[in-house]
Order: structure tokens, then sequence, then C-alpha cells
């Protein structure tokens, strides 16, 4: 009993408090550097790009954990990088245009996962394919926590202590440079910092979804939008939210609901409520 | 000289837009950019202001170059306040000032309690200081003005640009901005360079004015001498003449009123 409290709960738990907690933060950094409140964490193409690295090594690699999560995050990384480098070739250096070079990105290895998908032997290959797309926190290990904590805590920390400058970067490009902020400069530390956090976690969990989006606008609606209060609001409520969430998938239940079904349940009809509550309030959107 | 641009020319790509401007402002005074939509007139702002390249000529600060400066460096010398400003996020009008001390706060840090009280000071000098608490999104256009204008005087540089920053306002409130910035930059001895579209407030509130036509200076000197109807028509168009009231007051106003309905 102790040994599955240890080896199993306990890491589990600590690797949704975390994981909870590094999405957010990314999530609240993306909404403020892309000015948009419904931006979300892998904007840049890097939850697709892990989606196509991991189906990638799972169709023609080995089906060991470790090489697909190693292949997930190569795969975040090259995506997010390629966003990049299609955004940097446009003389416009908006972050629109980086957003779309994001959803072009993110479309080509959407289209890519999806043929790996059609290509796979649907009795195993799929199946592990599919559940790695809905995200699960089952094989949650001490290895694991190993291979997400020296990203998460440090990237956490660093969002929180180089907040204030987000704030600035909200007031648009032109305005935060009138101000005295080096905004190419900012936007690559913050995208690069957020894209690690990120794509550790993908590459560990598998997708999560919506929980970038909405544990911002919940933090938002507690400590208001100055990012020295939103930052750390946003990574307790990220932690606790998907710890919840990854006890609702394992316990509702006989077997285990991918985590990104429970927090889209969750996330899909909050952000409706959002849509609505804006037009009365314009507090969030 | 606050500010020498000298011979400058800017645009956007490779294409100029402005050609050869040149113009001196001195502490204390206030320049109006005049010209039609599309003259270059928020070109030359952005181009004094080093968000723009200069393809030729030189822009000089209290005697810095600005295209050698860092972005920190020219904002100690430079502030902006924008024709109009959508946050996307709901900060109060204290979190909005506060943010234009970014060239003297260190990314780590936050501002501190010596900053605000500064803040809370010029929020003060515009008369805002009772909404600092207030939600900016919450304003009407007027106090969000103002708020931009604190949020500039707090940057605390010796140049001031503001790119029409009445163009959203109500008559009462132009006058009110106009009037404002007329005192601020008598008591803080700094340099203003406005764009403007009605030459009623040039007349009224700047000491000099520039008057740009199709990216070139057409006339510039003290606002008194240089706003004649000549110099309008020629840049604003035909349909414009200065004349005086029964009182004597000086008036542009266009030549043909239509006539009215009752």
């Amino acid at each position: 009993m102790m040994m599955i409290f240890w080896n199993i709960r306990v890491p589990r738990v600590i690797l949704t408090i975390f994981i909870g907690a590094g999405i957010s933060t990314a999530g609240a950094v993306f909404q403020a550097l892309f000015r948009n409140p419904l931006a979300a964490p892998d904007i840049l193409g890097v939850t697709s790009g892990s989606g196509f690295g991991a189906a990638l090594a799972i169709m023609f690699l080995t089906p060991l954990a470790f090489v697909i999560q190693i292949n997930a995050f190569i795969f975040g990384i090259i995506a997010v990088t390629l966003a990049y480098i299609l955004a940097s070739l446009s003389q416009d250096s908006s972050p629109s245009v980086l957003v779309i070079s994001g959803i072009v990105i993110s479309a080509i290895f959407q289209a890519g996962l999806s043929f790996i998908m059609y290509m796979a032997n649907p009795y195993d290959q799929l199946a592990q394919i599919v559940f790695w797309t809905m995200g699960s926190f089952n094989t949650a290990s001490w290895v694991k926590v190993q291979g997400a904590v020296p990203v998460l805590i440090p990237g956490i920390i660093l969002m929180i202590i180089f907040s204030w400058p987000l704030n600035i970067m909200t007031q648009g490009e032109e305005d935060a440079m009138s101000m005295g902020i080096h905004v190419v400069r900012w936007r690559i530390f913050y995208v690069l910092v957020s894209t690690l956090m990120v794509a550790t976690s993908v590459s560990l969990v598998g997708n999560v979804a919506w929980i970038g989006l909405i544990v911002p606008h919940i933090a938002r609606y507690l400590s208001g939008s100055e990012h020295r209060r939103l930052l750390p609001m946003t990574a307790i409520l990220g932690g606790l939210f998907l710890m919840i969430m990854d006890t609702l998938a394992r316990s509702v239940m006989l077997s285990e609901i991918p985590i990104s079904i429970v927090t889209s349940i969750f996330g899909a009809p909050f952000l409706g409520y959002l849509v609505v509550s804006a037009g009365k309030t314009r507090r969030i959107i | 000289m606050n500010l020498a641009i000298k011979n400058i020319t800017t645009g956007y790509g490779k294409t100029p837009v402005i050609s050869n401007i040149s113009l001196t402002v001195g502490p204390g005074r206030i320049c109006a950019l005049m010209g039609r939509n599309g003259s270059g007139k928020t070109t030359l702002l952005r181009c004094i202001n080093g968000v723009l390249p200069v393809f030729e000529g030189n822009i000089r600060v209290m005697g810095k170059e600005i295209q050698k400066l860092g972005r920190a460096q020219v904002a100690r010398m430079i502030s902006v306040v924008p024709q109009t400003h959508f946050s996307p996020f709901s900060f109060s009008c204290m979190d909005m000032v506060l943010m234009a001390g970014a060239a003297r706060i260190k990314a780590w840090s936050a501002p501190s309690g010596k900053e605000k009280q500064k803040a809370l000071e010029t929020m003060a000098e515009t008369g805002i200081d009772h909404m600092a608490k207030r939600p900016f999104n919450s304003l009407s256009g007027g106090e969000r003005q103002l708020v931009m204008l604190a949020r500039g005087l707090f940057q605390d540089t010796p140049v001031m640009l503001l790119d029409e920053p009445n163009s959203h306002l109500d008559f009462a409130n132009q006058h009110k901005i106009m009037a404002l910035m007329q005192q601020v930059t008598r008591k803080r001895n700094m340099t203003v360079v406005i764009t403007l579209h009605d030459p009623n407030l040039a007349y009224y509130y700047c000491d000099d004015v520039i008057l740009i036509h199709k990216g070139r200076v057409k006339a510039a000197g003290k606002t008194c001498t240089t706003l004649t109807n000549d110099v309008l028509s020629a840049v604003l168009g035909d349909n414009i003449q200065c004349d005086e009231t029964k009182k004597g007051v000086f008036v542009v106003i266009p030549k043909h009123i239509p006539q009215k309905m009752n």
C-alpha cells in the first residue's frame, strides 16, 4: 500500500502540480505576448510538433516511453523554431505574423500526425498514438518527475522574476519600444522559456488541452492583470486545477479517462462563460 | 536645442515617405505638426522616436544622436503619447502610468514605493490621482487620454511626442488636453511636438508650427505669423480661411459654409 502511495500516487500528484503550473504560466505569458486573451501556449505549434514527434517514434522507432518523450520534445522545439524562422522571413515583425506562422506550422505537423494515424496499425500503434494525443498521467513516475522539475521550476521562477516587462509587452510593440523595452529580445526570451516548459510537459504526459487558456483567466479574476501578481496566482491555480482534473480522470469511471477529455469538459464551457460575461464586464476579453 | 532634426529622409521599407525635413524646437516650447492625412506627420514622429529608420540626416535630442542610442536610452530622452490606446487586459490607471518607468526600473524588479509616489504626483499634475485604482478600460476617451498623458510625463523625458491626442475627444476635452499640455510644457521646460488637424488648436496652444505637404516642409515658423490664408490653403486645401470674430479673436474656418436649413 505504502509502495503504491510513494511510487505511483506521490509522483503523479507532483507531476500534475508542476505540469499544471508550467503550462498555465506559459499560457499567461503567451496571452500577454500576443496581446490576445485567447492565446494558448501551443499557439506556435509546440503541441502539434510534439504529437507528430511522438507518433513518429511510436510508428517507426520503438514503443519505449523514453524514446517517444525525447522525440516529442525535439519535434515540439522544431515546430516552434520553424514558426519563428517563417515569421522572421516577413518584413512585418508584429506578433500576428508569428501567430499566423504558428498556425501554418501547426497545420503541417497536424497533417503529418493524421497521416501517421491513418497508416498506423489500428490494434496497437493507433491506440497508443490516440491515447498520447489526449494526454495521461497514468505513467507518472519519479523518473518523469526528474525530467519535469529541472525545466519547470526554473522556468516558472524565471517567468515570475521577469514578469514586470510583460505588463509593458501587452501595450503593443510600438508603445513598449517607446517605454524602453527591447521588444524582439524580450519576446524571444519569453517564447523560449515558455516553449521549453510546454514541450517538456507535452513530451512527458501528452497533450493537456485548455488548461493554458482558462487558468490564466481564472487567475486574472482573482489577482487582476498585473503580471507580478498574476503569474504566481496562475502557477498555483494551474497546479491545483490539473491535480483535481487528474483525480477526476482516474476516479470518475472504472478505467482512466485521458486528461484532455476531462480538462476540455470543464474548459470549453468555461470559455463559453467568458465570451458571454466579457460583453457585460469587459474585464477579461 | 532640446530637439534638432537635420535633413532627415525616412519611410517604410525602402520607400521614402518624408524627405529632407529639418526642424529645431527649444525647451518650454510646443511645436505643432500639421498636414493633410497621409502627409507624413505620424511617420516623422515615429522616425524621431527611433521606430522607423533614418535613411538620411540625423536627429539629436539634448545633443545626442538618437540613431546611435539603445531603446532604453531613447526612452529616457523621448516619451510618446499615442492617438488612442486600448489595453487588451484591464490594468489599473496606476499600473498603466508606472509602465513608463521601464527605462529606469530593472526588468527583474518592480516599481518601488518611491516610483509609485512619483506616479501619483504625476497623476495629480494631470488631475487624475483620484483614478489611480480604477481600471483603465472602464474610463472614457478623455480620461484615458489624461492617463496616457500622465504616463508620458512619468517617463520624465526632455522631449515628448503626441500623435493627434485630440482625435477622438469632444470639444471640451480637446481644449482641456491642450491647455494642460501648455501648462506642463512651461512648468517642466520640456520640448513638445504634437500632430494636429485643427489649426485653431495649433494657433492658441502651440508656439511653433510646421506644415508638411506630400512629405516635405511647406512652411515653418511661429504659429501667429505662419498660419496665413496662403499657407493653409496650400497645405490643407482651398476650402479654408483665416478670419476674426466680432471680438477680434483669430479663427480658422471653412471658406464655403453651407447655408443652414432653418
